[in-house]
Parts: C-alpha cells; structure tokens; sequence
C-alpha cells in the first residue's frame, strides 16, 4: 500500500451512499421515510465527494498527481489503485456534481414511489463504478470498474422491468458495451504487456515503446473498440436511443455527463501514449466525423424528446472523438470545454425532457406545444440549456463551438480533411441549433396541439435541479474571474495531450474565422429551423434511419444458431458421450505424446526365466489370471456370472499386489474388492427381475452378433484403447527412472517423523494425512449420496412405498429368519454370521492398533467390520440387521469419524505447529502401554478414518439392501 | 516381461471400454471397475525401484517402490467409492426409465 488513502474517500463515500439506498429497501426505514427525503439524505454523499475532490483542485491546478495503490497480485505485476490528475479529476467532478443533482431529482421523479429506493440504489452503484473508472490507476482496475458500469447501467435501463423495450434497450446497450469492453481488455492486456506495466504512469512514459510496437495497430484496434462502442460512435450507436427507455434521471445522468464519456475518457487518457500516429488521426477523426453527422442528421427527424436529445448527444460525443484525434493543444482546450458545455446543457436538457414527461405525460412534440403558460419555470431553464446547445453567445456552449471550429481550421490537417471538416462541423453545428429550437419551439411556444393534455409546473426541486446547471453554462460565459478554472482546464488538456496547452475562458476573440464560421452556422441552422417541417417530412419520407436493426437482429440470430447448433451435438445417448470421450483422449494421447508411442522392443528384457526374478512366473500367472477373468466378465452372459468374474479379476490384482511386494495396497484390494462385489450383488438385486432378464437378453443379442456394426465399432474402439495404453505402458516400464526423488526421503524420514516401520502406512497417515482426509470426505460423501439418491430421490420415481426408518424401533414384532430376497437361511450359517462379526472387530481394532508397522490401517478396518455387516444383511435380511445393531447409523458414525479427524488434526496442529502433525499422546502423558502400540496422532487419525468409512459402508448396505423399494418396483 | 506387462494392462483397459460401450448398463458398471482396476496396474507399474522386499523400514534389502503404492491405495478407496455412487444412480436410473438399455434412457435429449 503506498500513496494517499485519502485519495479512495470520494468513492468509499459514493458507495456507502449506495448501500444506505439499498438499506432504504428495508421495511423499517421505508416505512419512516418518503423517497424524496431519502433523496435529500443521500444527495449529500455525491456532494461531499464532489468537495472533497473540488478541494484537490489547487494541488492539481500545481501539477500534481495524486495516486494510491495497494499490491494485488504481485506475482503477475498486479496491483489496485487510483490515480487523479486534472483529466481525471474533470471527469470525477461531473460524474459527483451531475450525480448529487440527479439523486435529489430522482426524488422528485419517483416522488409517492417508495419501491424506488432500488432505482437509488443502482444509480449509486453505477455513480461508483464510473467514478472508480475515472479515477483508475492501472487498466485493470479501470476495466473491472468500466465493466461495472456495463452491468449497473444495465440495471438502470432495464429498471421497468415489465417494458419489453426496456429490457430490449438495456440488452442492446450491454450486448454492444459488453462486447467492446472485451476487445477493451485484450487491448489493455496488450497495451500493459508492451509498456511492461499495468499503471498509468508507466504507460503514459512508454508511449515511444507502444507506437513503435509491432502490435500498435492491435492494441489501437482493440483499444478503440471498447472506447467507440462505450461512448457510441458510429455504428455502434445504435445502442443509445434503444437506452432511451431508461427513467429519464437515469438518461440524464448516463447519456449525458459519464456513461458515454467513459470512451472518452479512456481515449484522452490514452492519447500520450498511443496517439500522435497517422492511424490514430484516420482512425478517430473518421469515427468522429461520421458520428457527429449521423447523429446530427438523425436528431432532426425525432419526434421523441428523449430520442432528439440522444442523438445530439450521439453527434456530440463524434465531434469529441473527432477532437482527441487531432495532435494539435487547440483540439485539447476544445476538448475539456465540450466535455463540460455538454455535460451541462445536455443534463439539463434531459431533465427538463423528465419534467415534461412527468407532468404531461407524454415526450412526442407532434403532441406537446404552449408549455410556456403552464410552466414558465421550466420553459426559462430549458430555453436557457437549449440555447447553449445551440451555440449561441452568451453561453458557455457558444465558447465549445468556437474552439472546436478554430481546431478544425488548424493549418496543420491534412488537406482534403482540412477542406472537410470546417464545413462538416458547421453543418453539424446547424443541424444542432436547429434540434434545439425545435425543443423549445414545439414544445414551449406555439399553440397547445392536443386538448387532453392539462399540463402543470412541477414542483420547486424538480425545475430547480436542471436550472443548476443550466444557468451554470451561463456563469461561466459571464463572470469575469475563472482563471482558476481556466488553470485546471489547461491541466486537464495538458494531461491528454501530454505537453503544456492553454486555456482561456474568454467568450470574445474578436472577429476572426472560428466566428465568421459560427455566424454561417447559425444562419443555416436559422434556416434548417425556419423550413424544419418540409425537411424532416422529406428526412422520413425518404432517407435511412441508420438504425442497423436489421444488422444487429441478423448477428443476434447468428449467435442463437451457432448456440443451438452447439447444443445439438448433445445427443443424450451415454455411448455416443462415450465413445467421443474415449476416442477423443486416445486421439489427443496418440497425437500429442511427445514420443514416439511405437514401442521399442529392444529395449525389453525377454522372457526368459532368469531375467524374471524368482517370482516372475507367478507374476505371469496373475497377470493371466486378471486378463482371463476380465474376459470372462465380457464373455458370461449371466449377469451375477459376469460379477464374479470382474470380482476374480480384483483377486488376480491383489495377487499381483502381494507379488510386488507392496503388502498394504493388497490387503486393501482384497477387502475393496469384497465389498465391490457384495455392494454390486445388493443393487442387482434391487433391480426387478423382468428388468434383469430384458438386460440378459440384450447382452446376448449383442454378442450373438444381431447388431454386427455396433459391435464391430466397439471392438474397434477397445482394441485402439488397449493399444495406446499398452503402448504407454510399455514405454513408462521401459523408460521409468531408477533413482526416485521422492520415495527415499519417505523410507529416511519414516521411522523419525512418524514412529512408523510401515512407509506406505506412513505416506497415507502421516506425510500425506490431509489428502488421506479429503479421501475419507470423498467416500463418506459417496455413501451420503447413495443415501440422498435412493431414499429421498427413488420415492419421485414412483416409490410410494412407506419409509423405513434409520433404525427401526425395538417393539417391532420379530421377523421370520429371512435372507436377503426373502430366502430361508440355515442356522450353522446364522451362527457362522453372528460369530465372524465380533472377530472382523477384533481383527478390525488390530490392524488400527499396529497399522503402523505392520500391513492394514483404518480404511481396511472400517471395510473388514463392513463386510462383517455385509454378511449379516445376506444372511439376516435386512430387518433383523437393523433391530439387532442398533448402533449401526451411518451418519453418526461418519459425523463422528470427521469431527475426530479434524480434532485431532487441531490438536496436533496446536503442538507441531502443523496440521495433522504427528504426535505421540501415550508418550507424553506417559500411560503404560503395550509394546507396539502408540497411542498417536495417527492412532487417533486411523480411528477416524475406520469410523467414517463404516459409517459410509453401512449407509450403502442400508440403503442397497433395504427391501421396501424392490418389492414395489417387482410389483408394478 | 515389460512386453507382456504393457499388453496385459492394454488388454484389460481395451476389455474394460468394450464393457463401458454396452447397451446394458450393468455391463457399463462393470467396465468401470476393470477400468479402475487397470488404472491402477499402470500406476503400480511406474514405479522406480524393483525391489523385491516390503517397503519397511525393519525389513533390510531393496525396497518396492512406496509411492505409487500410497497413490494406489488413494485411488482403490475413492474409486470404490465412486463406483458404489455409479450403482445408486444406475438404480434410479433403472427405475426412473424401467430399463437397463442405455439405448432407452434418453433424457438428455431434448
């Protein structure tokens, strides 16, 4: 963390006040407050930050840069901060100064609405996110905030959520910023790669680096794709006036002052380093220029008030893009004063559109006219900002028109655009004035042109809030004394063009071409006014309306195709998933192994008996015996047949096991197999007969060969499988390295660490114990959804069978001696059942207590008292197995196995420092045990593991062999 | 012997597919398990050493290799665990469609 902390209060400020607006949704505040008193409350948040930021001007009017950072990621060079120069803190002065009159407008907007609090509470979150962007320090931190915006503005516009066009609109705009702000972040990954720095300061130094990169064109293309879709450049303006359904405080604030300047913004920022290149010029002053004409053009045809003033805003933010392309300090004194001009008018305009809408109920000029009568107020303030739209003196809009037409009658442009653009932006500029009288004129002056409409002046604070700023745009024409301000002006100017520009508010420059060019402009405009209804009949009669619908509908349905093609390879058929899994691995392992997979067999050490060592022919045999048995279980029919067949292959496993030597895993075979075979056998049972033998004569079908093509496709896939496995095999046998990294420090450190003899044991308790704990949670989860699957999810499937309970009561009347499927049992094996249970126990406690030097460890021991569980449940049923073990409850056992695993793990933790750490407690308290038998952390671990792997076992055999579901299935 | 040790475990992995890819689900169930069961053959097989005593610490010689042995014991107990959760769905499977055809159960499909 490094820099001035106070720097973030601005923004920790905007977003309390956001989550004061959300906590205004409580029923307890609602109750007590109206929303226009909340609306008061909380304008004080954005206005505190507007002064706490107002008060930094001094220190950057000197030329100081204040950041703050705090490390994120220092690995990947990623850090979180914030950065305010003059540019910066411009834009952060509009987004809190328009912000703080917005909230209390929305007061006045949703005034009896008290379900607006969520409107306040979105509007803060977007006034933070666009606050945070401004005030980035690095491009991730200003991605992650500009994506912010994307999603809050998206809430904000799609805020009637009943309005069809609403949540179209607001799609629209988070479909095409979304899409930019990922070109954005490619383009700022690049951009940091190069520069060798995620900050600004870094970047704005490298800027030498980044134009001479051969990835410029990149980074720009990229950069510029987020910029122009944000701030909607042509054609990705197309998304603006869909926004328009927004609540009108919300276009206010958006699509005037901060959404749409964010492109802006970020290309200003960007200037010094990627700027001052030919393909930044053609770039941005083509857009720009494009932009300012469509959206000039297609303002004047608008019957709408809100779609008037959206593409003025659309023509408006063409002639500042247009600006930053241009390398000259006259575009970046233009371009702070446009910012601004238009921030000012352009808010107060789309408020005043609110007011109009709000009190007449309608924004369609062909319908509105006479307001001046009703609302007087209103009508002085709109005329006012129109004015200054206009670009008439003595407003502050006239001065951003004169320094945008002195830039484009800049010697040192190019010259077909030098002939261009003075004449391009005084016809844009004709075209606004025009749009402006239209404002005033059709719905202020004139005769009222609908009856019904009874229209009234709003309420004090409602025209208030747009008078503020548009007598503003009048002060600054006026008052003698901005000096100050005109020293900040140039800072921010100075900051986007990277060397020293100066700024004058003066209004009067004496006669020069700038004013000769606004005299023609307004003379065109007066006329475009005068002839304004036979133009705009022929604008609609006749031209486009560059909306692109048709475009935008056509990538839309594009993308639903390419999504329902790729759902289309879903075909729902578990061997179709299959065979594409299988063959996709084998393909990528076959094509992807970085050796050759054609097996070298000189490198094999023969077959003859000497070379085998002395257990080699057994070896041989089990490995025959594994690979018959699996073929058995292929070519038996029966199912239970091929069942035992699998299970022999498990047999012929731990017989390799044992052959290795590695006397643990084999144990561990031997009893996972067991209850491999018992618990498959359960389910089969389960299963209804008829369902059985359809599946029996599939199985036959199948081999006999009626179906010869899947049968051949399946052989075919088995044998390139085997092949590249055998392969792989065969070169990892042939290739291994003799000397292991691993395996000594664990032989060594054995016995010391771990006081054990056993190093497998010790691996699985001890060096590896968390992820021996993991593996318990894993089964013990494994039995729970057995559980869940079978007795709370079968019942939707037509069980309707009554549920036995966990554990049935003892007054339940005695069950006949009943097997598993309802089949007598003889007693010499009910006394061979009842007696093997107790010995597994025994056997069970063994293998816990000297599991440590000796093979066995818990898991074995929680598997041998499961299948001496196993046993009763074929033997006894399942009836009397629950009545007479009673303490057979797989979620406690599991619960209690866990929680002493993890106990002991504290506890070890607390004494070595480390979790799960051995420790000998019988030696420390010194309690006089048996030779052999430590009474350890890894006792204490393998209990745990036994408890909770019983625990599992026996909710599987519970749940396998309760009878209840199977009896109903048969019977249906 | 290497020679014979690689195909035995290709086998059993080509013996395991062909049980995966059948129309009954029991079969499939059973796939899954040799699978396993290869699997684990192939990680035994990577082992470095070729001892041939016990890896004890009181046992003197050349011990096996017990590190993918401890890793084998791992994957024995968690794909029993796996395989006993497969059965389960492969009964509510049975019951929800009333067959064991993977060919019937279609509801993946849209």
């Amino acid at each position: 963390m490094e820099g001035d902390l106070t720097l973030i209060l601005p923004l920790v400020i905007v977003f309390i006040g956001a989550a004061l607006a959300a906590a205004f949704g409580l029923p307890a505040l609602n109750r007590r407050l109206t929303i226009t008193q909340a609306s008061w409350l909380l304008a004080v948040f954005p206005a505190v930050a507007f002064i706490l930021l107002a008060l930094r001007i001094p220190a950057l009017n000197a030329g100081e840069v204040i950041v703050w950072r705090v490390e994120w990621l220092p690995v990947l060079g990623l850090s979180f901060g914030f950065y305010l120069d003059a540019l910066a803190a411009l834009f952060a002065l509009l987004v809190t100064f328009i912000g703080a009159i917005v909230v209390v407008y929305t007061g006045q907007y949703f005034k009896g609405d008290q379900t607006a609090w969520r409107f306040l509470a979105y509007l803060f979150l977007f006034m933070g996110a666009m606050l945070g962007l401004v005030m980035a320090g690095d491009v991730i931190t200003l991605f992650i905030f500009w994506e912010g915006t994307s999603i809050t503005s998206y809430l904000l516009v799609a805020y009637k959520t009943k309005d069809e066009a609403a949540r179209q609109g607001a799609f629209r705009a988070l479909f095409i910023t979304g899409g930019g702000g990922i070109a954005l972040l490619l383009g700022l990954l690049l951009v940091s790669s190069v520069a060798g720095g995620t900050d600004w300061p870094t970047i704005l130094q490298s800027g030498d680096i980044l134009r001479n990169s051969p990835l410029y064109l990149a980074m720009l293309g990229l950069v510029a794709t987020g910029a122009f879709t944000k701030s909607s450049q042509f054609p990705a303006h197309i998304w603006l006036p869909g926004a328009m359904s927004a609540p009108t405080p919300a276009s206010a604030y958006l699509h005037s002052a901060t959404m749409v300047k964010a492109g802006i913004y970020l290309m200003a920022r960007m200037n010094p380093a990627l700027g001052f290149t030919e393909s930044w010029f053609w770039l941005l002053t083509t857009a720009g220029l494009l932009t300012m004409l469509a959206g000039a053009y297609l303002g004047l045809k608008q019957n709408d008030l809100k779609a008037l003033l959206a593409y003025s805003t659309i023509s408006q933010l063409g002639v500042l893009m247009m600006l930053i392309g241009q390398d000259i300090p006259e575009a970046f004194k233009a371009l702070v004063i446009g910012v601004i001009a238009h921030a000012l008018y352009k808010s107060a305009l789309f408020l005043v559109a609110g007011i109009i809408d709000h009190e007449t109920g309608t924004r369609d000029i062909t319908r509105l006219g006479g307001l001046r009568k009703p609302m007087p107020r209103t009508f002085v303030v709109g005329t006012v900002a129109a004015l200054s739209m206009a670009g008439l003196p003595p407003l502050f809009g006239f001065l951003a028109k004169e320094t945008l037409l002195a830039t484009t009658i800049h010697p040192s442009l190019p010259p077909i655009i030098g002939s261009l653009l003075p004449w391009a932006s005084v016809l844009a500029g004709a075209l606004l004035l025009a749009q402006s009288g239209l404002f005033v004129w059709e719905t202020f002056l004139g005769r009222p042109k609908d009856p019904t409409i009874h229209a009234h002046e709003a309420p004090r604070a409602m025209w208030l809030m747009p008078a503020i700023p548009a007598f503003l745009s009048l002060a600054v024409g006026l008052l003698p004394e901005t000096r100050q301000e005109a020293v900040f002006l140039a800072q921010a100017a100075s900051a986007a063009y990277g060397d020293t520009v100066k700024v004058t508010l003066a209004l009067w420059h004496g006669i020069n071409v700038p004013l000769m060019l606004s005299l023609v402009a307004i003379s065109l405009g007066t006329v475009i006014f005068l002839f304004r209804n036979p133009i705009r009949a022929w604008q609609q009669r006749t031209l486009p309306n560059l909306s692109f619908n048709a475009v935008y509908q056509w990538i839309l349905a594009a993308i639903d195709r390419a999504a329902y093609l790729a759902t289309r390879l879903q075909v729902g058929n578990l061997r179709v998933y299959l065979i594409t899994i299988i063959a996709g691995t084998v393909l990528l392992v076959a094509g992807f192994a970085n050796r050759s997979l054609i097996p070298d067999l000189s490198l094999a050490s023969g077959l003859s008996l000497e070379l085998i060592g002395p257990t080699g022919l057994l070896r041989l045999f089990a490995l025959l015996v594994v690979a018959g048995a699996a073929l058995f279980s292929i070519l038996l029919s029966r199912d239970f047949s091929a069942v035992l067949a699998m299970s022999a292959t498990g047999l012929g496993m731990a017989v390799l096991f044992v052959l290795e030597p590695a006397p643990d895993v084999a144990l561990v075979q031997i009893v996972v197999d067991l209850l491999a075979t018992v618990i498959l056998v359960l389910a089969l049972a389960r299963i209804p007969r008829r369902q059985r033998a359809a599946a029996q004569a599939l199985v036959e079908a199948e081999y006999r060969g009626r179906d010869k093509r899947t049968l051949i496709r399946d052989l075919l896939i088995a044998l390139l499988a085997g092949l590249v496995v055998a392969a792989i095999t065969y070169s990892s046998l042939t290739s291994r390295p003799r000397e292991s990294v691993t395996t000594p420090y664990y032989e060594e450190n054995a016995k010391t660490l771990t006081g054990a003899t056993d190093v497998v044991g010790s691996i699985v308790v001890d060096f590896r114990a968390q992820d021996t704990l993991i593996e318990i949670v894993v089964f013990s989860v494994a039995g729970l959804g057995i559980y869940m699957l079978l007795r709370r999810a079968a019942p939707t499937f037509g069980d309707t069978g009554p549920q036995v309970e966990e554990a049935p009561s003892h007054s339940a009347p005695p069950q006949a001696t009943m097997g598993i499927g309802g089949r007598p049992t003889s007693p010499f094996i009910r006394v061979v059942s009842s007696t093997i249970l107790p010995l597994a126990m025994i056997l069970g406690v063994t293998q816990m207590m000297y599991g440590h030097d000796q093979p066995g460890d818990g898991f074995t021991a929680g598997v041998i008292i499961g299948l001496g569980v196993a046993l009763w449940y074929v033997v006894f049923g399942y009836e009397e197995t629950r009545q007479r073990l009673p303490w057979l409850r797989g979620m406690s056992l599991i619960t209690v196995g866990i929680l002493l695993a993890v106990g002991t793990g504290v506890v070890s933790g607390w004494i070595t420092g480390d979790f799960l750490g051995n420790v000998d407690f019988g030696e420390m308290i010194g309690l006089p045990l048996p030779g052999g038998f430590h009474i350890s952390s890894s006792f204490l671990f393998e209990v745990s593991i036994c408890l909770s792997v019983l625990g599992s076992v026996a909710l599987m055999l519970n749940t396998l062999g309760h009878p209840g579901l199977r009896e109903n299935n048969e019977a249906t | 012997m290497e020679i014979i040790t690689a195909l035995i475990i290709g086998a059993l992995f080509g013996i395991a597919v062909f049980q995966m890819l059948s129309r009954s689900i029991i079969r499939s169930v059973i796939g899954l398990i040799i699978l396993a069961n290869a699997v684990n053959l192939f990680l035994l097989s990577t082992g470095a050493y070729n001892g041939l005593a016990p890896a004890y610490t009181t046992i003197a010689g050349v011990h096996s290799d017990a590190l993918p042995q401890a890793l084998i014991l791992t994957a024995i107990v968690i794909s029993m665990g796996g395989t006993a959760f497969v059965l389960a769905m492969l009964y509510i499977i049975s019951a929800r469609y009333k067959t064991s055809d993977v060919e019937k159960i279609d509801g993946l499909k849209h």
